[in-house]
């Protein structure tokens, strides 16, 4: 928590030096001292580039547009930038006041959504933080049905509506470990109300629809309802059937371990997601729903719905893919590089869609105990990888593929998109060890069954998977291998110096009692915990039983030592150490 | 001291065996294998009964059954590296395999602590009433040294051997017991025994014919804990009788020697706490 008060008293003097800001409007309960634009004391702002490039197809050079509550900044500037005329509602009379400076062309409107006058109509409203911080601390509230009702009636005829419905039964929620949350936090001085909200996408539509709008287009959005990377469309969500499932499970993986990376949380989400796939219930675990509705009379056109949306985080880089195809809607804004790396801008393409994807078959067949299985994919994917060398090194974004980018075809492995590629080749050795270690860490860390001692450490663990292509492996390869994966996570994270050497010290110390590296799942972690008691019984056991062999041989040897002497006394005894002796003095 | 676990990965040179497979540069002192080695082929969870057990450690089977019906036992830390004896198989090809002529019988047998109870006679009788050709009797080290048991088997007219003694606290340890044994199954067309054991799937899956009939036998403190004898019939039913399906035993016998699991070198050093290629300990 914060202090309420600055810790110098205000500075009436630059106040009214300040020119008068002609485009903020105070509609009333407007919150002072209050901002929800510190990560401290309210949730994150939402952003995306898969939000910017939904938004870019709704809006038209010179249409209203209003903004209802806070948005990252670039997502208001992409809607200016398109020509709109954008109004921006925000509780926060300080933020509003930053804004309203930043932004001049934006209109802004500081205050209550309770005072916020219900005839003005747009022909966008973007809610995509929901309507949670539209409610003030100061004066009344609304209900989150009648703050819907309230954005629904803001769209004029023809207008649309983009919302973001945060969905309380998903990971964000149902996993989190902050115990106190509510007391810890500034933002939560209101309990959320499960009663009056939709609690599916299936009631947020009915509302929507009986406030007089109708369903354009609607996606489960994942990880986190503010930073939505990846959206699954209608027509693809809950559908177990389609080929393009296997590349779901891979996005949406990736996307919580870089979302969940490093916060506390009751288990790992990528468990739970992976299950809810299974069971074609990812709508009912989605993070929240997006939901694109029109006023209007007739239902409008619909797209294609049955499409995979993923776009960055921060920036603009965003792709589709469908049964036909990947495509990329909007390219990188600028080449980057980091740590020796550079960002893909071109997303591989398998060349089919039927097929699987490596390191969930390859966990499926540790989970089975198949040991020829593993030998198998294994083989096939070291053929594969030898086949991409050249001179023994591997170029491109093959170089620092996980088993998890490798789809399987009928045609043999293949890559997924990726997101970065050496800029130098990389031998092939450390590639191969970096990937196959990396599936190692996996093994242990997430507590997944597999076939192998429970006290192998991650590297005994890569020398016995490269061992079953009857590849030797050395310290100093998984040192490199080490060091390539570190380039890799200081490219996608930003690490700093400081942070890189203690991710290396950790990433080099995976034992059987390590808890997971990226997600700190409480449950991951009880389990590493169970792993550690293992080994140290283990090991308390096994000097015991050291001390009983040393004694045991010991007396042995002690025994045949007496043997040995008895023999050297005998005649025939002392022959024969006479004429070693004597050997040995020609030998020198 | 009383009677130890290691040791037994030494039994009839399996460690030895094991070191050659792996390329260890002196096959003859194998290091020690960290770690619990399966030495015969069990119906429990892996280990000899009472095997005084170092909680936590690996425990080495042959096969995933053993390996699965171990965990349901308690034991955790198992994996499958498959039966030495299939390693062996793998670094001796045969050379030709329409050599071996009559049959090779192995009379079920107790071990130190263990005698078993039954008339030889009366077995001798019925092998030599079913089978054709010449017979061999493979007699254990301690009913090999028995001169009357013996002497039993050659009055039959039976040619009598002893594959070796399989050591005991890496004392004696024939270290070319499992080789011997395997230039005796070769010489031999089929592989006969009145319980089955070791030998029978050895012999199945060097290409023998097998059979199991005749009195089982009994050990004289036998644990029925696993299901004894009368298992052995419900659940292999295969082995058992004078003439069996060849494809089916050679199957089995492939499952149950792990001979489908078989790790490479390199990874089968990683499983027994060997040093490995790249590790440069090799010279120790």
């Amino acid at each position: 928590m914060t202090a309420l008060l600055p810790p110098h008293g205000a500075d009436y003097a630059a106040a009214l030096a300040a020119p008068p800001l002609t485009n903020l409007h105070r509609i009333g309960d407007e919150m002072f001292a209050w901002s929800d634009r510190d990560p401290a004391r309210s949730p994150a702002l939402p952003r995306g580039a898969v939000l910017r490039y939904l938004l870019s197809g709704l809006t038209e050079s010179g249409s209203r547009v209003l903004v209802a509550g806070p948005h990252a900044d670039e997502v208001v500037t992409a809607l200016s930038d398109a020509g709109a005329s954008v109004t921006w509602l925000l509780r926060s009379l300080r933020d509003a006041e930053l804004v309203a400076e930043q932004h001049p062309t934006v209109t802004v409107v500081a205050g209550a959504a309770t005072k916020f006058d219900p005839a003005d109509r747009y022909d966008l409203v973007v809610a995509a933080d929901g309507v949670d911080r539209l409610n003030s601390a100061e004066g009344g509230r609304l209900s989150g049905d009648e703050l819907l009702d309230l954005l629904a009636g803001s769209v004029r005829p023809g207008g649309a509506l983009l919302l973001m419905h945060d969905n309380h039964l998903g990971p964000q929620h149902t996993l989190r470990l902050e115990p106190g949350a509510r007391f810890a936090k500034d933002s939560a001085w209101d309990a959320d109300l499960e009663t009056r909200r939709p609690a599916s996408r299936q009631q947020l539509v009915a509302q929507l629809t009986a406030a007089g709008l109708v369903l354009e287009s609607s996606y489960a959005a994942f990880p986190e309802p503010h930073a939505p990377t990846v959206l699954i469309g209608e027509g693809l969500v809950g559908d177990v059937t389609s080929p393009l499932r296997p590349r779901l499970g891979t996005a949406l993986a990736q996307a919580y371990a870089a979302a969940f990376r490093n916060r506390p949380v009751l288990s790992d989400p990528r468990e739970l997601i992976e299950r809810a796939l299974r069971a074609g219930a990812e709508d009912a675990m989605a993070a929240g729903w997006l939901v694109i509705m029109r006023n209007s009379e007739a239902p409008p056109a619909r797209g294609d719905d049955a499409r995979l949306l993923l776009g960055d985080l921060h920036g603009t880089f965003t792709y589709e893919v469908t049964d036909a195809g990947t495509t990329v809607l909007q390219p990188l804004e600028h080449p980057v590089e980091r740590a020796g790396l550079r960002r893909i801008e071109l997303p591989a393409v398998p060349g089919a869609n039927q097929g699987y994807v490596l390191e969930e078959r390859l966990l499926d067949l540790c989970a089975a105990g198949d040991l020829r299985g593993v030998r198998r994919e294994l083989a096939a994917f070291d053929r594969w990888l030898v086949s991409q060398a050249a001179d023994g090194r591997l170029s491109g974004p093959v170089a620092v593929a996980g088993l998890a980018d490798i789809f399987v075809i009928a045609d043999g492995p293949a890559l997924l998109p990726t997101r970065w590629e050496p800029i130098e080749p990389v031998a092939l050795e450390t590639s191969l060890v970096r990937t196959v270690w990396e599936f190692a860490v996996l093994l242990i860390t997430s507590g997944r069954p597999h076939p192998w001692p429970i006290t192998m450490s991650a590297v005994d663990l890569t020398s016995a998977l490269l061992g079953m292509l009857d590849r030797a492996v050395d310290e100093a390869a998984v040192r490199q291998a080490v060091a390539l994966h570190l380039a890799l996570e200081t490219a996608e994270q930003e690490l700093t110096p400081a942070e890189q050497h203690d991710r290396e010290l950790a990433l080099l110390a995976v034992q059987p009692g390590t808890a997971p590296v990226d997600v700190a799942g409480y449950r991951e972690l009880a389990e590493a915990l169970w792993r550690q008691r293992y080994q140290a019984s283990h090991l308390l056991a096994m000097m015991e039983w050291t001390e009983r062999m040393i004694k045991s041989r010991d007396l042995a040897l002690s025994k045949m030592d007496w043997e040995l002497q008895f023999y050297r006394k005998r005649l025939a005894g002392r022959m024969v150490m006479a004429a070693r002796a004597a050997r040995k003095r020609i030998l020198k | 001291m009383d009677e130890g676990m290691h040791h037994a990965n030494y039994y009839y040179g399996h460690a030895h065996v094991l070191a050659r497979y792996c390329a260890l540069p002196n096959p003859l002192h194998p290091p020690r294998i960290k770690g619990y080695l399966q030495h015969g082929w069990n119906i429990g969870d892996g280990m000899a009964p009472g095997t005084p057990f170092v909680d936590g450690s690996r425990v080495l089977v042959w096969s995933e059954e053993t390996r699965r019906r171990s965990w349901s036992q308690g034991r955790r830390n198992g994996i499958v590296v498959g039966a030495p004896f299939a390693y062996l198989l793998t670094m001796e090809p045969e050379p030709d395999p329409n050599v071996g002529e009559g049959t090779i019988f192995y009379p079920f047998h107790g071990w130190e602590g263990q005698q078993i109870m039954g008339d030889h006679q009366r077995l001798i009788d019925e092998v030599k009433a079913t089978e054709t050709g010449p017979i061999t009797a493979c007699l254990y080290w301690n009913e090999y040294r028995m001169r009357p048991v013996r002497r039993l088997y050659e009055q039959a007219g039976f040619r009598v051997i002893c594959n070796g003694y399989r050591g005991f606290w890496w004392r004696d340890t024939d270290r070319e017991f499992l080789v011997r044994q395997l230039a005796e199954l070769r010489k031999h067309r089929r592989v006969v025994s009145n319980r089955l054991c070791s030998a029978v799937w050895y012999g199945a899956l060097a290409n023998r014919e097998v059979a199991v009939y005749g009195d089982p036998m009994v050990l004289d403190n036998a644990d029925p804990m696993f299901g004894g004898e009368p298992r052995l019939r419900r659940q292999w039913p295969e082995v058992y009788g004078v003439q069996t399906d060849f494809a089916a035993c050679h199957q089995l016998a492939r499952q149950q020697l792990g001979a489908d699991e078989l790790a490479e070198p390199n990874e089968l050093r990683i499983y027994l706490g060997w040093p490995t290629a790249a590790t440069g300990e090799d010279e120790e």
